[in-house]
């Protein structure tokens, strides 16, 4: 009988060995590594890579126009041929044509580029060469800067269907936020470049220039303009570029500043979370705010996704196809680009003849950005950047397996089209510093309220700035 | 105890006759049988059957007769009527009806049933136009070693738009197009287009019979100008398949070509199904053989589940398959490695297997473009309809991966290794003239939002003869065990030799055989 027990409880012991050792050998082997992302270095030129050594000299570039440009977008523009929109369509159908030649109209008539080339002028560019490929980038000195102090460097990225533009609301706010009553504690000089592929910048001539690619491409940028230190914000594909830089080089990313997050690792918890989360949220570590904006799931998650996606799944299979008539069509890129401007602004804007467009930007405004694409003929290049980075499939890649030690700050806006809440954003973000939700605005965060956003970035740097600070006192 | 028990089998061969009469008698009858049984079965039971057997073996042979011949009779009768009843039980698609004119429709007078004739034409302005956009084209050159990897290469599109400006000769393909007799008539509020080509001669004692034909996207009635020949007078090209003979009609869908775009919001393939009914029927067919494949595959079999009577036989070279379900993954599992077991022939787990490759993720590739149409058409097709190089390079694109996958590797798509660029141009200038691209794309949210995985009306079943020609370089393989879910009445499912998606325009001969083949079968049946 004491035999038996005994042998009864060696077997209980081993089985709860066995139990703890399997979960031990999970958590080992699951949990995120830290370890950083190797910096990808490059050649992107056209041909083979010249064995001299790169012209790493920084050009100063200005925006140009000529009369036959525009005189060649005026034809064209006259020449459109619009197809009319279904009875009472909307926007349901995407742009809405007899909208869209009102459009048209103000275009050819009023919209004035020289006058907005100039606007684009007013803050510095330049042009150097990383990798073998021409960047552009706008950088903002302040105007004015305290006795004994310094500005901080600030990165912003933009996405797609953006452009450096984005950034020109809120660069003074960030430069000279004084005089905008957002106080004086920090100071900013702002590096906004262009994607390679996207408005100035060359587009690559090789395959697989992903967003890895570009974050190296833009260290390289900060290192050469003498950067050791420096904050990094984005929104789209600066939100991915930003991430990849601050796992690239944490070491010299003080800060990474985020309007949209998104997830790629999708896993049992996220599933349980959707099914029950809206009646528990508090067992998944969701706040109201998050239950009111992300349920319905099905129409708010996965039907949004579906009906919004399009563009995506065509761009990251087919983008030489997909760009081509738009690099040849002005009304054609246009009516692509403003319909994101729409329902990525407010999805409700579906609903409306006109889009909501000009209830949040301007005409001149949007036309400026497109102008960008038509003028530098990037569209099919920038469209090409989702087929570098999702052709193999979402989750795959290795960047996507890292996770982020970078004190983060993520301004949540309600109207992005998906909402991420900190409960699973703090899986990948392990150093969410400030998390906030905003109270008004969509996708082009910076475009549309640049005020808010430039609020949170100052609040986020502040709360990094003084945990340093304790930190060195600390020591 | 033996009254009683007798008394039950008596009564049971007597309750038909006993039914009709007496109730009183038989439901008093009833109440003590109720009584009796339940006492009866306790202690009968044993002792029932043999004195069934006892009281038949007692009849006298003609006695038997009577009681057994009836009752086998009505038995036999019984499962006839059943069995018809179930057969006749055919569930079809309800026809319906619609409105796709501009505005609310007319309450008065009787919509025009004219057919006029109709003959394309261009003009020296429509040429002008289409030569000045060719001449600014914007063209964005390719990473290298793209071929047609990203999409149509741009290097290749230049020669495809040299060829188009310099050498490509509208006027003429106009008078190509135009040597079948082109007709319009109104349906439904919108003038649909179609082609009606008969025999110029047909033989002694050769039956003509009405095959509709019906094209896709980005296709339309052009694919079929080589296959229409095969078909109206087969013996000239050497294709004695029977006594058939055809009398072809190939109509463009509302939204393509030279068919009205509809003015209204969901006009899905049951409206188009309905509306070639009508059309045949003001053609003066009752009953007719229909073909299409791509959006022609589903419109066919609409229009086979919504009017069967009319429909002779139904002939696709695309079967669109229903969702998925736990047995089909588990089909697709075992298929592998025991197709046999889940009846899949070889050429099945050749064509099908491996199954995330080719199922998968050559399907996600492929599809951007109709999920990008299906959410938003009027974006999508925006620029196409004002850049003439933006359009051609997108439909261009599906002649080229559509015909053959490994057309991806190859720098110039491998499109003038099975097409002429007169021919792939004149497809191209029907949706360009027309200006068409939209309402085409269009259909696309018509269908898919009603309808996500366009399984609606499988369980209503296809009970006409069908057919199915099975190309090999169709963009996804349907094995015929899976076909016969939907379509229960496959009178030949063949494995072609070669061909791609535009079985028509590719392989005409091909074809052509199959259709005569099967309709051959269908007029022994």
């Amino acid at each position: 009988m004491l035999l038996s027990k005994g042998i009864y409880s060696g077997i209980m012991l081993l089985e709860v060995l066995l139990v703890l050792g399997t979960l031990l050998i999970y958590f080992l082997f699951s949990k995120k590594k830290e370890e950083t992302l190797p910096f990808k270095d490059g050649w992107w030129g056209r041909g083979q890579k010249p064995l001299t050594k790169e012209d790493s000299s920084i050009r100063p570039f200005k925006v140009e126009t000529t009369e036959e440009e525009l005189s060649d977008l005026f034809r064209r523009l006259d020449q459109a041929r619009f197809t009319e929109p279904l009875e009472n369509s909307c926007f349901h159908y995407g742009t809405n044509s007899v909208h869209l030649r009102k459009i048209v109209s103000y275009w050819k008539n009023q919209f004035n580029w020289k006058k907005q080339v100039e606007i684009l002028n007013k803050y510095p560019q330049f042009k150097t060469k990383i990798q073998g490929l021409d960047i552009h980038f706008v950088h903002v000195k302040p105007p004015r800067l305290p006795e004994g102090r310094a500005a901080k460097p600030l990165l912003m990225v933009h996405g797609w269907p953006g452009s450096f533009y984005e950034f020109y609301k809120i660069i003074p706010l960030l430069t000279d936020p004084a005089s905008h009553g957002l106080g004086d504690e920090h100071i900013f000089e702002v590096i906004c470049p262009s994607i390679p592929g996207y408005g100035f910048s060359e587009a690559p001539h090789k395959k697989d220039f992903n967003s890895v690619s570009a974050a190296s491409v833009f260290y390289e940028l900060m290192l050469r303009l003498g950067f050791n230190e420096f904050y990094i914000q984005g929104g789209d594909w600066g939100w991915l570029i930003c991430t990849n830089l601050a796992q690239i080089a944490p070491n010299h990313v003080k800060g990474l500043h985020l309007n949209m997050v998104s997830v790629s690792k999708l896993g049992l918890t996220h599933l349980l979370s959707v099914l029950l989360g809206q009646y528990f949220p508090g067992l998944f570590g969701f706040q109201d705010e998050d239950v009111r904006r992300m349920f319905p799931f099905l129409k708010k998650g996965l039907y949004r996704i579906l009906s919004e996606s399009g563009y995506a799944h065509i761009q990251a299979t087919k983008p030489d196809t997909a760009g081509c008539g738009l690099n040849d069509s002005p009304v054609g890129l246009a009516a692509y680009i403003l319909e994101k401007f729409s329902s990525w602004t407010d999805i409700e804007f579906q609903n409306l003849e006109d889009g909501g467009l000009e209830r949040k930007f301007s005409l001149d405004d949007l036309l400026t950005n497109i102008m960008i694409y038509w003028v530098s003929g990037c569209i099919v290049s920038s469209m090409r950047f989702y087929k570098e980075n999702l052709q193999k499939g979402i989750g795959t890649q290795k960047h996507e397996k890292l996770t982020v030690q970078v004190p983060t700050g993520i301004a949540s806006f309600p109207n992005e089209i998906l909402h991420i809440p900190q409960a699973w954003a703090k899986k990948k973000y392990t150093n969410i510093v400030s998390f906030h939700f905003m109270p008004r605005g969509g996708h082009f965060a910076a475009f549309e309220e640049p005020e808010l956003l430039a609020k949170d970035i100052l609040q986020f740097v502040d709360k990094v700035e003084k945990e340093q600070l304790w930190k060195k006192k600390g020591e | 105890m033996d009254d009683v028990a007798g008394a039950v089998p008596e009564k049971r061969h007597r309750g038909r006759e006993s039914r009709r009469g007496d109730t009183g008698t038989v439901s008093s009858l009833g109440a003590a049988a109720r009584q009796a049984r339940a006492d009866m079965w306790r202690d009968v039971l044993p002792n029932a059957w043999e004195s069934i057997l006892s009281r038949i073996r007692s009849f006298e042979y003609s006695q038997k007769n009577a009681v057994l011949v009836p009752a086998a009779a009505l038995g036999v009768g019984g499962m006839l009527l059943y069995w018809l009843r179930s057969g006749h039980k055919i569930k079809t698609i309800d026809m319906g009806d619609g409105w796709w004119g501009p505005g609310e429709r007319p309450l008065k007078g009787k919509e025009d049933a004219s057919i006029r004739p109709f003959k394309i034409e261009t003009s020296d302005k429509e040429i002008e136009d289409l030569h000045q956009r060719l001449d600014r084209f914007r063209f964005t050159p390719h990473v290298e070693g793209a071929a047609f990897h990203y999409g149509f290469n741009s290097t290749y599109l230049r020669k495809v738009v040299a060829y188009w400006r310099n050498q490509f000769d509208w006027r003429k393909q106009v008078e190509v197009l135009n040597k079948y007799p082109h007709f319009h008539t109104t349906i439904e509020g919108i003038d649909i287009h179609f082609i009606h080509v008969k025999p110029s001669y047909v033989p002694h004692g050769r039956a003509v019979r009405p095959l509709l034909l019906v094209h896709g996207w980005p296709g339309s009635f052009y694919e079929f100008y080589k296959i229409i020949p095969l078909l109206t007078e087969p013996a000239k090209h050497g294709l004695n398949e029977g006594d058939v003979v055809f009398e072809v009609i190939c109509p463009s869908i509302p939204g393509y070509g030279f068919s009205e775009a509809p003015h209204q919001k969901e006009f899905d393939s049951i409206a188009t199904a309905r509306i070639f009914h009508k059309l045949m029927n003001r053609l003066g067919f009752r009953e007719y053989y229909i073909q299409g494949g791509d959006w022609g595959s589903r419109i066919t079999t609409n229009m086979a589940q919504m009017l069967p009577q009319s429909v002779k036989g139904l002939h696709l070279n695309l079967v669109f398959i229903a969702r998925q379900s736990l047995g089909r993954l588990i089909c697709i599992m075992l298929g592998a490695y025991v197709p046999w077991l889940v009846g899949f022939t070889r050429e099945d787990v050749r064509r099908f297997y491996p199954y995330m490759q080719k199922n998968v993720y050559d399907l996600l590739r492929e599809s951007g473009y109709m999920h990008i149409q299906a959410t938003k058409p009027d974006t999508a097709g925006c620029g196409l309809n004002d850049s003439p190089v933006g359009l051609a390079a997108y439909i261009l694109e599906k002649f080229s991966t559509w015909t053959d996958k490994s057309f991806l590797r190859q720098d110039d798509g491998g499109l003038e290794s099975k097409y002429s660029l007169d021919e792939l141009l004149t497809n191209v200038m029907i949706y360009w003239v027309t200006s068409s691209i939209v309402p085409s794309m269009r259909y696309y949210k018509e269908n898919f939002s009603k309808d996500p995985d366009l399984s609606a009306h499988n369980r209503v079943g296809v009970y006409v003869p069908t057919g199915i020609a099975a190309f090999p370089q169709e963009i996804a393989h349907v094995p015929r065990v899976w076909a016969k879910d939907v379509y229960k009445n496959i009178i030949t499912y063949s494995y072609m030799p070669r061909g791609g998606h535009f079985a028509a325009f590719e392989e005409p001969k091909l074809l052509a055989q199959d259709i005569m083949q099967f309709v051959q079968k269908v007029e022994q049946l």
